[in-house]
């Protein structure tokens, strides 16, 4: 009788999104899940949990150890331990991009710049102070008062030729200014690269305080915002790693320390690697 | 049984007795606080960094610190009614917290959470590193009436330290030119032999003080130099040059050779040894603390406990026999009255000779004279010399600038990278 393969997952509970990643005893990437997180964490990391299980059609009893990472990491009652979603983005965006040495993660409420070491281990971080600017709050508040989604954001903004100066650091008064600038006739995809210029400004100056060392990865849930990724690029001089999974980097980092630390934890070693 | 329980390890709280030593220290001076007016004597104001206290002593002039009553006030809770008071009078909410809660403090009508300060005779201006102070204690004089003393200090200016003759001189003669103007306000005769024996005390306790803070080279460190060292440098400003200051840094040492002999400390075990640079957070200070200590994290060795005098540094000695002139270097040789590269070499110095595993740098929104440069004080730790630094931010005394669950992300954080360093894994 074929014994059953034995799994670790990662959920990451994080301000906007909650995320999870499954790694089977190889560390191989084989399930990913997203969904918000809304206002009961508790209940939203259960869920995500439950999905990520039943898109992977493996039983819980099947995972051997679950790592929580995020705002949200010590409220997942089902994990065995919590890393802080620092060290667990700078895992992931190693574990998919091997040549990753700098690493900038921006999600819903936090930016993170992160140097990391070949072997995908923090050397240094900066994040962005307690104010939303240069997060994709910032987006996401733009966004609603134009009443457009966050995809369309993103896409719209490519069209632009001519970016308008978002001269507002500050996420609330922001909003207000998109309006405005809209009003004074600017072009909507104008304004809207240029809110993205904004936050990829103060973006920098958090690398740039870390050192920027090629090749830089992008993660978090920013990273698959496409005038971002052009933004960061022009001002960069310099092409960013991003793929569709980046934005599960937090998740699938988790779920790569829950393989390490069982193996740690039992001795099994990486035989089966 | 009985056996049993002598030959049990002796808990951490039978070598923490210096605390309660201090707090009950501080209770007895706010009570001689509290009452001064009504027992005829006369309070003076005086900031922390370069207080000339023993000229106050002489005078039996009760001393008052607004910074100190602040935090006391912060720590306890208090903050947000007189920091709404102090803003609805006009203050930026940018503003510092210290001076905000200081002037809403002296506003007729209100009471504090340690009672109701008593208002100023005298208000010592030596604002040695910060020019805000100024400001406020004009706005003191606006609001009491009481006469302001002005001793000007000179800003260190040389990379190495130095400082010429006639700073010290200068800084001398006003504190000699003050003195009239103490008899005036206090009533009292300036008597010689009183002041030399007052500073005579003041000089063994910042001897015992040095002694204390210097055992956190010792491995393990049996203290927490930066969250228990912000109880035991309050004696050196409230009370120096009494006997009663001498006892407590008497005690204190004691103390914390018995702790080194058997062993105990303020974690169960010491995991990391750190240095910290910046104001504590107040209205959260155990909390605070407590996100150090579930790492086993001991501070060795921080610069802020030094704010009452660089005496860890050969820079002032406190001396009877040439007492202007050794009270002018002390007040020169305040923590924020140095040039940011001294203040960058002495963090380096603390995490060579204290074999320190990393910095923690607390950023204060309230107070640029602190928080100013400590962004490249972190860069030239972290780049140049390849020591793991944190910046955290938040504020003194102002509850709204402190964020838990961010900060705590971040120290978090930062221990798994110093636990990658020291190859425990980490994760």
């Amino acid at each position: 009788m074929q014994a059953l393969r034995t799994y670790f997952a990662g959920i990451d509970a994080g301000s906007t999104y909650t995320k999870g990643a499954l790694v089977d005893d190889r560390g191989a990437l084989v399930e990913t899940t997203v969904d918000m997180t809304g206002i009961n964490i508790v209940t939203a990391t259960k869920k995500a949990y439950a999905q990520l299980l039943e898109k992977a059609g493996v039983s819980e009893g099947q995972v051997a150890y679950v790592i929580g990472t995020g705002y949200g990491r010590y409220r997942i009652t089902f994990g065995n331990t919590q890393v802080t979603e620092i060290s667990c983005h700078a895992k992931g965006a190693h574990a998919l991009f091997p040549g990753t040495r700098t690493v900038l993660d921006m999600g819903g409420q936090d930016t993170k710049a992160i140097r990391v070491n070949d072997r995908g281990e923090v050397v240094d971080f900066c994040m962005n102070d307690k104010c939303a600017a240069g997060t994709g709050r910032f987006i996401e508040g733009s966004a609603r008062v134009l009443g457009l989604s966050l995809k369309q954001v993103g896409t719209l903004s490519m069209n632009s030729s001519n970016p308008v100066k978002v001269s507002s650091t500050c996420a609330v008064f922001a909003e207000t200014e998109t309006q405005e600038q809209l009003a004074w006739g600017n072009k909507l995809e104008d304004v809207l690269y240029g809110i993205h210029v904004s936050i990829a400004t103060r973006s920098i100056g958090l690398l740039r305080r870390v050192g920027i060392d090629p090749e830089i990865t992008f993660t978090g849930g920013v990273s698959q915002n496409p005038g971002m990724i052009r933004c960061l690029e022009e001002q960069l001089g310099q092409k960013l790693n991003t793929s569709p999974l980046t934005n599960f980097c937090g998740a699938l980092g988790a779920a790569l320390f829950a393989r390490e630390k069982y193996e740690n934890t039992t001795g099994t070693g990486r035989s089966a690697a | 049984m009985a056996e049993a329980a002598s030959s049990a390890p002796l808990s951490f709280d039978n070598f923490d007795k210096a605390k309660r030593m201090q707090g009950e220290l501080t209770k007895r001076y706010f009570q001689r606080l509290l009452t001064a007016k009504e027992q005829g004597r006369k309070v003076g104001y005086a900031f922390v960094m370069a207080n000339p206290i023993e000229l106050f002593n002489v005078f039996d002039i009760v001393p008052l610190y607004p910074e100190i009553t602040s935090l006391n006030i912060s720590y306890r809770g208090g903050a947000p009614p007189l920091i709404s008071l102090s803003e609805e009078m006009g203050y930026s909410t940018d503003a510092c917290g210290y001076v905000k809660m200081g002037v809403a403090s002296v506003t007729e009508g209100t009471s504090t959470s340690i009672g109701v300060l008593p208002k100023p005779d005298v208000l010592l201006l030596t604002f040695s590193g910060c020019q805000i102070y100024i400001h406020w204690w004009e706005q003191l004089h606006y609001q009491t009436g009481a006469e302001v003393l002005v001793v000007d200090v000179p800003y260190v200016r040389e990379r190495d330290g130095k400082v010429p003759s006639h700073d010290v001189k200068y800084v001398a003669s006003q504190l000699e030119e003050s003195i009239p103007q103490l008899e005036r306000v206090s009533g009292k005769k300036f008597r010689e032999e009183e002041f030399r024996e007052t500073m005579r005390l003041s000089a063994e306790a910042w001897d015992l003080w040095r002694k204390c803070i210097e055992m956190g080279k010792l491995t393990p460190c049996p203290m927490d130099a930066y969250f228990e060292a912000i109880y035991y440098m309050a004696p050196i400003t409230i009370a120096r040059g009494t006997q009663e200051c001498v006892d407590f840094y008497r005690f204190l040492l004691d103390e914390l050779n018995a702790r080194a002999e058997h062993g105990v400390g303020p974690t169960k075990k010491e995991e990391y040894r750190l240095v910290y640079e910046g104001v504590p957070n107040y209205p959260f200070f155990k909390n605070f603390w407590g996100l150090f200590r579930e790492h086993n994290a001991r501070g060795v060795a921080a610069t802020y406990p030094k704010v009452a005098g660089m005496i860890d540094t050969d820079s002032f000695r406190i001396n009877p026999d040439r007492p202007f002139e050794s009270l002018a270097e002390y007040m020169i040789h305040a923590y924020c009255n140095w040039n940011m590269p001294m203040r960058t070499d002495l963090i380096e110095k603390y995490v060579r000779d204290y074999r320190a595993d990393g910095v923690v740098i607390h950023s204060i929104k309230s107070c640029r004279s602190f928080s100013m440069g400590q962004g490249d004080i972190r860069e030239h730790l972290a780049k140049d010399l390849d020591i793991p630094t944190l910046l955290i931010e938040s504020d003194h005394v102002d509850p709204r600038y402190y964020s838990e669950a961010q900060t705590r992300n971040r120290v978090d954080a930062f221990f798994e990278t110093l636990a990658l360093r020291k190859g425990g894994g980490g994760n």
